[in-house]
């Protein structure tokens, strides 16, 4: 048994005590696909929004690996993952974007981007004044990743760090996919 | 499986851990299924090379000089178009 086995065999997982809507699926994965899933025994709290949604401006991260139909897409034939990002303007329309993934099925999605990436609801939102703007960029990369340790050095960081420096964003919508 | 997990398999070559990582990515978890993916995109190259069409071997010498890293991921690329071409496409995703 190598280092990597005992060290996904660990039931000690916080994120087994309780909090999952399917308890045990961590453990499931790592079976199958062993020390793929980040392990931490901390964990940064999530920061609490200090002013209403309305005098707000809101970002969107996900990893549905969405981008402009004009841009070149993520490396998705990579064994490991592309520790890339792509910015999506957030004044795009569905017909702008597309979704390039191999390990999940986006047909619903092609058909509307906004079942997983909502971005034509943001700006309706934004219109509607619920929310007062939207930051210039939201961010989107490729979910599926073998490197969890370098995916929160590169990708993560960098989506936090211009989340705040570049975008000015007050919050953050996370949507997996 | 994680990279570390899968360097560690690389320093003790343990062939085993490798191939079944392999097969299992691009078999979208299904073992058997990637062995048979892998067979199946060899198989469509013979297919295609039994047309006995020109070839470009400039083109080839040229990519070969590319440093191993881009060769390696291109392997793969050549996997997925291959399986494309063969008619079959077995993943979730992008067809």
């Amino acid at each position: 048994m190598t280092a990597a086995d005992k060290n996904t065999l660990s039931a000690a997982d916080p994120r087994e005590a309780g909090t999952q809507l399917r308890p045990g699926l961590w453990q499931t994965i790592n079976e199958r696909y062993p020390g793929s899933m980040i392990r931490k025994e901390s964990f940064v709290p999530q920061a609490r929004l200090g002013k209403p949604l309305a005098a707000c401006r809101l970002t969107l991260v996900s990893s549905c690996g969405v981008h402009l139909k004009t841009e070149q897409p993520l490396d998705v034939c990579h064994p490991f993952g592309d520790f890339r990002f792509m910015r999506v303007p957030s004044g795009a329309k569905h017909d702008e974007l597309i979704i390039h993934q191999l390990k999940y099925p986006h047909d619903d999605a092609d058909l509307d981007i906004n079942v997983i990436f909502p971005i034509e609801r943001l700006q309706e939102l934004c219109e509607e004044g619920r929310l007062r703007r939207l930051a210039p960029n939201f961010f989107s990369f490729i979910g599926y990743n073998m490197d969890p340790e370098k995916f929160e050095r590169t990708v993560a960081a960098s989506i936090a760090e211009a989340v705040v420096q570049e975008e000015r964003a007050d919050c953050a919508l996370l949507a997996p996919a | 499986m994680s990279v570390p997990y899968l360097r560690e398999a690389a320093a003790e070559d343990d062939l085993g851990k490798l191939v079944r990582f392999v097969r299992l990515h691009l078999g979208d978890g299904n073992e058997a299924v990637g062995k048979e993916e892998i067979d199946r995109s060899w198989a469509e190259a013979v297919k295609i090379l039994l047309r006995d069409a020109e070839v470009d071997r400039e083109f080839i010498a040229r990519v070969l000089e590319a440093n191993e890293s881009t060769l390696a991921l291109l392997f793969f690329h050549l996997h997925f178009y291959f399986i494309r071409r063969s008619g079959r496409w077995i993943h979730d995703g992008s067809r």
